[in-house]
């Protein structure tokens, strides 16, 4: 074969390859298009539903907005259900558009991603309920320890918290499989350490702390149940 | 041991309610003294006597038997007691209250009676003069709803004096001293409206009861006196004796209200006096030395530690003016009565908003209210009952003064 004919042959097959794969770009391209002017729709109209239906006095009525804002959002409740919406679409054009493609490796990825969603979101839901939880009950400790006239109320309010955080936070990885061992490793050996360290402490180094501290807490209760209000408060 | 209505009786003049559960140690003496008080003062007067029991184990109802009420002037029946009643009691102790109480309504409707009344079944110092105070401006003189006025130890009822009773006072427009007090009597006329207007599930009406029926009688603009019925030593002294809960019970309940009956407080201005009965009497104690360098520290506790929830809730500078008087030391701490009414304005529309979790919001407000207990019993100490009786005087008028800026903030 000639050098020529090698270098018509290879030229043919490269305009043939693509020949074939214009059309699949071309619907890339297309359902890229279609999907950001999508977004942009499912955002506003969304946007404007919410707004409509007074989402974002309702949020602060119900306290939503100010727990946003403490982690750290700068944006209403409307305002982030409306770009986390145009976000959803925007993922999921990218994915159709990748599809488009019908290259090998897209397809495996595209597979993957569609098991993996169902994790994602477990995940993602786990941490939003656990952060959640976290703030509520690391408050109602905070109000029950400073009624019980505890003095550390705000540190005991924030191990709640954190204890919280950290457990939604190994129970998220956890359920997305990433190194499942090392993280109930992990956990499992912070909080035996701590009860372990306690127990050491209470057992050995800290022991005539400890029989103080019990002593003065058994005074402290006897102190108050004396000094309680004789006043009837109703 | 069920007893319903005889069937000979059609109509009465006068139904007595006595809601019970394990009062095994008092429903005898308490129903006597009602049965003998009833006798003496309502001769002519066809009267019954309902007793409703909660499923109690401790021998209540042998103790009814022997307390020998006259067959035909006794309804005795069972009301369910869920576990969450025992759970979560209401601040007056007797579980299923607002079930009985229903009960006692629907025999008032069928017996047409003139004149109700509900008794605690654990209040040791009941007399039979009691019935004639509470019953007699209903059946003779045309009222509508009677509260109880108790002789207490000066610092008594703090959260009532501090609270219930000038909030009520500046919202409804009507002084009912003691609107919280149990023991209460009601017309006819006035059962059914409760009958019509009670949503038995509502926490309102489980956990504050009281407060329910004195609203309701305020706001439907019934004719309503108090009466003088000395001292009340009940068998237990408080049954919720944790502050948290008995605070939040009546806080929610009276802030619950004040959403539901809006449109009527809005529009009321000052307050009126009402008819008082009965003869006064003296306090049967002195009042006990109170630690009230202990309250402020909690209040000082919630200063430091609370601020942030408080911040949620109240306007910035009632939260400032919270803070620089949790500076003061022991010797210089006063809590100006205008900043209290303010605060408790403030909680009143951060419960309206729910802008926080509202049993987070009234738990919070307990060092505040140790706060400003502490300062009325510090400044007070030395002074006479009269004289204290003269300081609720004036803090009820500074709610009635300041009710302008609860209408400007309410939502």
């Amino acid at each position: 074969m000639s050098w020529q004919t090698i270098i018509i042959d290879s030229f043919s097959k490269f305009t043939g390859k693509v020949i074939t794969f214009l059309p699949n770009l071309l619907a890339m391209i297309t359902i890229l298009i279609i999907g950001f002017l999508l977004a942009w729709v499912v955002k506003t109209l969304l946007w404007l539903f919410l707004k409509a239906l007074q989402v974002d006095k309702r949020s602060e009525r119900w306290g939503l907005s100010q727990i946003l804002s403490k982690g750290g959002s700068a944006f209403s409740p409307a305002h982030l259900l409306s770009r986390f919406c145009y976000w959803v679409v925007v993922l999921s054009t990218l994915i159709l558009a990748l599809n488009a493609l019908e290259i090998e490796a897209t397809q495996n990825f595209v597979a993957h991603f569609f098991n993996y969603l169902p994790h994602l979101f477990a995940a993602i839901l786990i941490l939003i309920i656990g952060y959640l939880m976290a703030i509520f009950l690391s408050q109602a400790a905070l109000i029950a320890a400073v009624n019980a006239q505890i003095d550390s109320a705000k540190l005991l309010s924030q191990i709640v918290r954190w204890f919280l955080i950290i457990l939604s936070l190994t129970m998220a990885l956890y359920h997305l499989g990433i190194a499942e061992k090392v993280i109930v490793a992990a956990f499992s050996i912070t909080f035996g350490g701590i009860i372990l360290a306690l127990a050491i402490a209470f057992g050995l180094g800290g022991k005539e702390w400890a029989k103080n501290f019990l002593e003065n807490l058994y005074k402290r209760k006897e102190k108050e149940k004396e000094d309680q209000d004789r006043i009837s408060h109703l | 041991m069920e007893k319903a209505i005889p069937e000979e009786i059609k109509e009465v003049d006068l139904l007595v309610g006595i809601p019970s559960y394990n009062h095994a140690r008092t429903i005898k003496q308490v129903a006597q003294t009602v049965s003998a008080g009833l006798g003496k003062f309502f001769p002519e007067a066809g009267w019954i006597l309902c007793i409703s029991d909660g499923g109690s184990t401790d021998g209540t109802p042998e103790q009814v038997k022997k307390a020998q009420i006259e067959d035909a002037r006794l309804i005795f029946t069972s009301h369910p007691v869920h576990p969450i009643d025992k759970i979560y009691p209401p601040y007056r102790g007797i579980l299923g209250q607002e079930k009985a109480f229903r009960t006692f309504l629907e025999n008032a409707k069928s017996l047409k009676a003139k004149a109700c009344c509900v008794v605690d079944p654990d209040v040791k110092s009941i007399t039979p003069e009691w019935m004639k105070n509470l019953l007699q401006p209903i059946y003779t003189d045309g009222f509508d709803y009677v509260a109880p006025l108790f002789a207490r130890p000066k610092f008594d009822g703090t959260i009532t004096n501090s609270i219930v009773y000038p909030l009520t006072r500046a919202l409804y427009g009507r002084r009912v001293q003691q609107p919280i007090g149990g023991n209460f009597s009601f017309s006819g006329k006035l059962a059914a409206f409760y009958l019509e207007k009670a949503v038995w599930e509502d926490d309102a009406v489980r956990l504050g009861l009281d407060i329910w029926a004195s609203t309701l009688a305020l706001s439907g603009k019934f004719k309503v006196g108090q009466a003088h019925l000395g001292v009340k030593i009940h068998e237990a002294r408080e049954k919720t004796s944790d502050l948290a809960t008995m605070f939040t019970q009546v806080t929610s309940s009276v802030y619950a209200l004040m959403g539901e009956y809006q449109d009527f407080w809005k529009g009321e201005k000052g307050s009126q006096a009402i008819p008082t009965f009965g003869d006064p009497q003296g306090m049967a104690e002195e009042p006990p030395s109170v630690n009230w360098e202990r309250m402020v520290r909690i209040f000082r506790l919630g200063a430091k530690d609370l601020m942030e929830v408080w911040r949620k809730a109240l306007p910035n500078e009632s939260a400032l003016w919270l803070a620089s008087i949790g500076r003061l030391s022991d010797g210089a701490f006063h809590f100006p009565p205008d900043l209290w009414v303010r605060l408790i304005y403030d909680f009143a529309v951060a419960y309206r908003k729910g802008s926080v979790h509202r049993d987070h919001l009234l738990k919070s407000m307990i060092p505040i209210y140790l706060g400003w207990v502490s300062c009325f019993i510090k400044e007070n100490q030395e002074a006479s009952a009269q004289e204290v009786e003269e300081r609720i005087e004036s803090l009820c008028r500074v709610f009635e003064e300041m009710k302008p800026y609860l209408r400007e903030h309410w939502p």
